[in-house]
């Protein structure tokens, strides 16, 4: 919550909206900004922090974990057509790595507006395939515009 | 899991904490935005 906190003026800044969902009803939202998140992070959590209570949303998701009654980690990246476009969910002992999520924005982002495919581990500046319609000849020759060390 | 890439994210409303208020937040309303769901076990822990 706190890296996401910090980086979303990242996020604003390719006109991601942030909603960060929990089981917490909305005064524990309140009481964490106000006792500990704004400690961290300056201005604490800017995006709404919806309350899931129940679970339903969570459910909607395939996040919702039934015994412990908590919505596990779970992160979905929306298109401006309401599609899901990249879905993770982690169990509980293993944090998640912001600056990946911030990568798949970049890397949908180019695709809708381009057209290019996206290689593994592409980061801006590095090469992109051709769009789909033109790729199909590329059948055997990516090896002539992309290598393996660009995923890195 | 209902919920599938490629396919239309479910909708939903609820109740939010943002910026000193409550109010709701309603999936649909953020159509023509790129969003990002991210949901966490707990308050008070470090996700």
């Amino acid at each position: 919550m706190a890296a996401v906190a910090v980086k979303y003026p990242a996020f604003q800044e390719l006109g991601v909206e942030v909603l960060a969902v929990s089981v917490d009803d909305v005064a524990t939202h309140k009481d964490w900004q106000e006792k500990e998140l704004s400690k961290m992070v300056k201005g604490g959590a800017l995006y709404p922090m919806i309350s899931d209570e129940g679970g339903k949303i969570g459910t909607l998701y395939g996040v919702y974990d039934e015994e412990k009654k908590v919505d596990l980690r779970g992160r979905f990246l929306i298109d401006p057509d309401g599609v899901v476009q990249s879905a993770e969910i982690v169990s509980a002992p293993v944090g998640r790595d912001v600056s990946e999520v911030l990568r798949q924005v970049r890397a949908f982002q180019h695709h809708r507006k381009t057209g290019e495919l996206m290689p593994c581990g592409w980061q801006p500046g590095k090469p992109t395939l051709p769009p789909e319609k033109e790729s199909s000849n590329l059948s055997g020759k990516v090896w002539e515009t992309w290598r393996p060390r660009n995923a890195f | 899991m209902s919920i599938r890439v490629g396919k239309a994210a479910p909708d939903f409303a609820a109740q939010a904490y943002w910026r000193g208020e409550i109010k709701e937040v309603r999936l649909s309303d953020y159509r023509g935005k790129w969003v990002l769901i991210f949901f966490y076990p707990a308050d008070f822990t470090f996700v």
